[in-house]
């Protein structure tokens, strides 16, 4: 990373939208050259405070008692302007409207409080071919106010789907010869019914209104048939779900293997891994749709860090 | 704190009786030439046994020996009536009745002081019981006090009613027995009885009686306790003083339970048809209540049909429930240690039982049955100091004759001397006064509380 | 009240030992299919006919009670002070105490051994211990939606506040919240629950049905020799559990379709034959200390030995939702010195056929034996004919918090019947499965 830019204050996501939209109109009738490399520079917010009122509708939200320390999920949505800063800047090569979630893996260091104030600083790296388009990277790490202490490290991978930039490699559809992996779906543990209204509940706590999300109409300009749960909802709720035997500090993964199109009752089946005394080392978790055993996510959540 | 106040008896006169009592109505009524129902007075503990001195007609030291009895009680006595002075009642003694002839003057007496008597007076003669080895002139004048009194009570109006106390060979006319039945039939608790007899036929034990609470100390059980007569029965004991196990079928729990909620007295659902009944009656007494001392029989059922189209199923059951249950039940307290102390056991016969009713063979078998059953059963108690009962009821205004249609209610109403259908109640205080260990020698009765039918005696 | 009468004169902490509570009698209405004979019936006035119906049985009125305890699982908020409310409405003294508790299914358990610990430490002399549910008059809450803006209008000072306010209400604000059956922490009902433990425990079709049909059989034989004819009183004009059908068959069992399962893989086995439908009902027992009962001149037909309450990690443990009891019999057995075979009664109550089942494969199963209860080998074998013996859940229906006053009344009765057997008094288990998790399971014996 060569140069950190500081912004002076949190941005706001409806406006970096509006602006990806505004950029996307212009890539449009301008047909800009594409850019094959990403910005080199790190954007930072410093002095981040989480929202009392907006992280008890998180909490509740994910059927779990208002505590002070921040659930894991949420720390991704206090931090996602910031990523969406870096992705909305005018050299980065990729459009944001439309964008997929493939991956998130998080290490969550230590436990944050509401009352901390944090230093939000992201990246996006290792731009990449994908098979069906390209895939890019976005780092987030969360700090403490002076910037000494690693308390969250989220990294998102992206799809930008339909996009090839020239000098990446399109990876091979399969290799070939490789059977198609067929999921049977194993014993449920747990069922969610999201409703209709699921997208705009996550939108309201998370602030992330990605049109996507919002509504039918909404979704289908973006070429969507039905609106589509947040992968952030389903990220934050497994890792909620797996709940208290969780230490202090944890690591997640999850995987996302298809849209959530709502409204929809997803199956879900959660193992936990324990050590021969009994302590919790980690849970493995799988998700698909009841009635179509559909594969939607799966990953795991384990106990301790990657050494940052 | 009773939150479900199970509906009171209705104490209230028919709407008829209400409209031809008073004002347009009365005026309307005498000369068109309709019935003329009173108003009944009823028992309330506490009121004045009679309204207005009683005229003692009779010159017998028994007739002394009541009108000093009377006294005691606190009534105001004449010997020989004051003109124009309103009486509530008038005991004629006719205990040493020997000839027809010896009625004229008394009967001449009785007659003068008839329009001096009060609404809802009482006369109530006491006589001798006429026997077999009775010299038939004796005999003759004994049994022309029952066509008598009989015959009075339809001509007595506005309430009054007309009954006899019948004394058996040796039985005194201040006999405790004797002297029960009189309280009874001067008291208002005999409203609805008229034209009967009561026999005492033993002389009975003085007992020191709290007339407001007689049947303080006592307990009783009333089957069939949940609705109707029977829960009007069980709340007149619980009145009286008695504690009161209520019996009913487990079907009829909801209703028996606000009953004994009511009542301060306990439930026991149970099929009294079932073999072990008299058995779990008397535990549920013993355990509770350490003894049990009345038994009230009024659990009964109608299945009616024309003989000529009788299904065992009909006959069986009103059989078994009417009068097989009463005599297995009897059987068990008969032989129970708890039922020793002056025992009582009253049971609800019908008018049925006495002058049959087209379509009612098996119900008239059942009821007639607890007539017979009553007299063969006096003598197997009286050892212990205990009596058997029977009580008839006539019309009686219930749940179940509400839905009667309406002309046919109207006609069976007035079809008596008292031109009106009696109240559950009634039969209650009937019930209550056989209950009491004042009437200790009063037994193998069947009064009829029917405001004189017509049908039958 | 400040004159003391029997009942808080209770005992001076000083001299208090434990004492025995004994089980005096008990009272239900008769449970009624959801939406049937009681569908316009609350609570309270469940709660309160059977109040009624025991202060009526055992002569209450107007009595003071040491304490009642009772609770609801689906409970509306207007309802805050339920049992209290329904002492006020029933023929009890008004100055009886009375408090709510709620553990799920286990509620009518959990209040019967909270009050005979009171009695047993002498706090109290007597005690009824009650629940009731209703399926049918369930709470219905306004949407979290309308429900934040409500509130935040009550806390709006100005009118102009209070305008914005109301304006946030969208039309789907307005659609009511019903209660779900589901596990909060799962999503899963519990019939899918134990679904999974039914088919993780290889319980069959067959054997389900069976212990169906033997429920409907047993309590249908038990009505007609009136056996409860001293345990229920009529209400609503319903005289019997509007569930028992005692002319069902295998047959007819056999025709019905899986209800839960369904994505299972395997063939579903549970139908709406061998489940607890959603019903309406309550109960009440009555509790007392020997002294209090005896002064009473009231029968004691059993005492409250002792109970037990446990829990499973159902979440994402291995152990099934229901399965509580499992773990919690072997525990109070231990504590008592005693084995399955020492129980002449067991009373387990039958959410499902296949709980039932399941519990008892787990205490026949050598492995669960030796590693999750952590004996030598399997716990035990239940003799069938001391089970349920006079029908359970599956007949008579299952209102939740109801259910325990009706299986402590049942087995008191039963076992006092039962008297001595072997020169020692007959012994009872009772078992109850509970919403997450839980289980409340209690031993009873014969006085």
């Amino acid at each position: 990373m060569t140069a950190d830019h500081v912004l002076t204050e949190m941005p706001s996501l409806s406006k970096l939208y509006v602006n990806a939209a505004a950029t996307a109109a212009r890539a449009r009738i301008k047909r800009v050259e594409p850019v094959v490399a990403l910005p080199p520079r790190a954007l930072e917010v410093r002095g981040v405070t989480a929202d009392l009122a907006r992280l008890t509708q998180f909490q509740h939200l994910m059927g779990k008692p208002a505590r002070d320390v921040l659930p894991s999920g949420y720390i991704h949505a206090l931090a996602f302007p910031v990523a969406m800063s870096v992705m909305v800047q005018e050299d980065f090569p990729l459009p944001l409207l439309g964008m997929i979630h493939l991956r998130n893996q998080v290490d969550h260091y230590a436990p944050v409080l509401f009352t901390d104030v944090l230093t939000i600083r992201s990246w996006a790296r290792d731009l990449a071919g994908h098979r069906a388009g390209t895939q890019v990277q976005l780092v987030v790490e969360v700090r403490n106010s002076e910037g000494t202490e690693l308390l969250w490290r989220g990294v998102s991978t992206y799809l930008a789907k339909g996009i090839y930039l020239p000098g990446l490699d399109k990876p091979a559809a399969r290799p070939a010869g490789a059977p198609r992996e067929t999921f049977s779906p194993p014993r449920p543990t747990a069922q969610w019914k999201l409703g209709v209204d699921t997208g705009r509940a996550y939108a309201a706590v998370s602030g992330d209104f990605n049109p996507i999300h919002l509504s039918v109409l909404s979704a289908k300009a973006l070429g969507r048939r039905r609106s589509i749960a947040h992968g952030m909802y389903a990220a934050s709720r497994v890792v909620s779900d797996i709940g208290s035997p969780k230490p202090d500090a944890f690591s997640w993964d999850i995987t996302f293997e298809s849209p959530v199109f709502l409204p929809a009752t997803v199956s879900l089946h959660i193992a936990d891994t324990r050590a021969d005394d009994g302590g919790w080392l980690g849970s493995e978790f799988t998700a698909w749709n009841a009635r179509s055993a559909r594969l939607h996510f799966r990953g795991s959540v384990a106990a301790g860090t990657k050494q940052a | 704190m009773a939150a479900q106040k199970p509906a009171q008896q209705n104490d209230h006169p028919d709407k008829y009786t209400e409209f031809v009592s008073r004002g347009l109505g009365r005026d309307l009524a005498k000369r068109l030439g309709l019935p003329q129902p009173a108003v009944l007075r009823r028992y309330t503990p506490g009121a004045p046994l009679v309204q207005g001195p009683i005229l003692v007609v009779g010159h017998t030291e028994g007739s002394d020996a009541v009108a000093s009895v009377l006294l005691s009680w606190g009534q105001d006595v004449r010997r020989h009536a004051t003109p124009k002075e309103k009486l509530g009642a008038v005991v004629l003694v006719l205990d040493e009745l020997a000839h027809p002839d010896q009625l004229s003057a008394p009967l001449r007496e009785v007659g003068a002081a008839l329009r001096d008597l009060n609404r809802n007076g009482r006369i109530i003669s006491i006589s001798g019981q006429v026997r077999s080895d009775d010299a038939p002139e004796v005999a003759a004048a004994r049994n022309a006090v029952d066509g008598i009194m009989r015959s009075l009570a339809k001509e007595l109006r506005a309430g009054s009613t007309a009954n006899g106390v019948v004394l058996a060979n040796g039985v005194l006319a201040n006999a405790p027995s004797a002297l029960s039945a009189l309280r009874f039939f001067l008291s208002a608790r005999s409203a609805f009885v008229d034209g009967q007899f009561l026999t005492a036929a033993a002389e009975g034990t003085a007992v020191q009686q709290d007339w407001d609470k007689p049947l303080q100390g006592r307990v009783a059980v009333v089957t069939g306790a949940a609705r109707g007569i029977g829960a009007a029965i069980a709340r007149t004991l619980a009145r009286d003083g008695a504690r009161v196990v209520v019996v009913d079928v487990p079907a009829a729990g909801d209703h028996l339970a606000a009953v004994a909620n009511e009542i301060h007295g306990t439930a026991l659902q149970l099929d009294i048809t079932v073999t072990e009944a008299g058995a779990r009656i008397l535990d549920h007494a013993a355990q509770r209540h350490g003894r049990l001392d009345i038994v009230v029989h009024n659990a009964g059922i109608t299945r009616d049909k024309l003989l000529a189209n009788m299904d065992p199923g009909r006959w069986d059951s009103v059989i078994a429930v009417n009068i097989a249950a009463q005599l297995r039940m009897n059987q068990a307290f008969l032989a129970s240690s708890h039922f020793t102390d002056n025992p009582r056991i009253i049971s609800v016969s019908s008018t049925s039982g006495i002058a049959g009713n087209r379509g009612q063979t098996n119900y008239a078998a059942s009821k007639a049955g607890v007539i017979g059953m009553v007299r063969a059963t006096a003598p197997l108690l009286s050892g212990k100091g205990g009596t058997v009962n029977a009580v008839a009821p006539g019309f009686i205004e219930t749940d179940m004759t509400a839905k009667i249609p309406f002309a046919t209610r109207e006609v069976a109403r007035r079809l008596n001397s008292l031109q009106q259908g009696g109240k559950p109640g009634d039969v209650a205080e009937a019930i209550a006064f056989f209950a009491s260990e004042a009437s200790d020698g009063v037994t193998g009765n069947v009064l009829r509380v029917c405001g004189q039918n017509l049908v039958g005696q | 009240m400040s004159s003391p009468t029997a009942e808080n004169t209770a005992r001076p902490a000083a001299n208090r030992g434990i004492r025995k509570a004994v089980i005096v009698g008990g009272n239900r209405i008769p449970f009624a299919r959801s939406g049937g004979a009681y569908a316009h019936a609350s609570n309270q006035d469940m709660l309160t006919a059977a109040l009624d119906g025991l202060v009526a049985r055992f002569g209450l009125q107007d009595e003071a009670i040491g304490e009642v305890a009772a609770g609801a699982v689906l409970k509306h908020s207007r309802d805050f002070n339920l049992t209290r409310e329904a002492v006020l409405g029933s023929a009890l003294s008004a100055t009886t105490p009375a408090y709510d508790l709620q553990q799920a299914c286990a509620t009518g358990m959990e209040a019967v051994i909270g009050l005979s610990n009171k009695i047993k430490l002498g706090q109290i002399n007597s005690a009824i211990a009650g629940g009731v549910d209703s399926a049918s008059d369930a709470p219905i809450a306004v949407s979290e939606g309308l429900r934040t803006i409500l509130l935040d209008l009550n806390r709006a000072k100005s009118l102009t506040d209070k305008v914005k306010i109301l304006g946030r209400i969208r039309p789907k604000d307005l659609s009511p919240d019903a209660p779900s059956t589901g596990e909060p922490r799962t999503g899963l009902s519990m019939g899918e629950h134990q679904a999974l433990t039914t088919a993780q425990w290889k319980i069959s079709r067959e054997a389900q049905d069976e212990l169906a049909l033997a429920s409907h059989k047993n309590m249908a034989a038990a009505y007609d020799r009136h056996f409860f004819d001293d345990l229920v009183t009529p209400y609503r004009g319903l005289t019997r559990d509007s569930n028992l059908r005692a002319d069902s068959t295998l047959e007819k069992l056999a025709k019905l379709k899986p209800v839960f399962g369904k994505n299972l893989g395997d063939a579903a086995t549970m139908t709406a034959g061998n489940s607890t439908p959603l019903t309406d009902g309550a109960s009440a027992v009555l509790l007392a200390s020997e002294d209090w009962a005896q002064a009473h001149d009231l029968p004691m037909l059993a005492n409250v030995v002792d109970g037990e309450a446990g829990a499973v990690d159902f979440v994402h443990g291995k152990d099934g939702l229901l399965m509580a009891p499992a773990f919690a019999v072997p525990r109070l057995l231990a504590r008592n010195g005693l084995t399955l075979a020492d129980l002449d009664y067991l009373e387990i109550h039958e959410a499902f056929a296949g709980t039932v089942l399941s519990t008892l494969a787990a205490w026949e199963d050598e492995e669960f034996g030796k590693t999750r209860l952590g004996l030598d080998g399997a716990f035990g074998t239940v003799d069938r004919s001391r089970l349920n013996v006079n029908g359970s859940s599956l007949a008579a229906g299952h209102p939740f918090a109801a259910t325990g006053g009706r299986l402590v009344a049942t087995l008191a009765k039963m076992l006092s019947e039962r008297g001595q057997v072997d020169g020692r008094p007959a012994r009872g288990l009772i078992s109850v499965c509970a919403a997450g998790g839980q289980g409340v399971v209690a031993l009873l014996e014969a006085r």
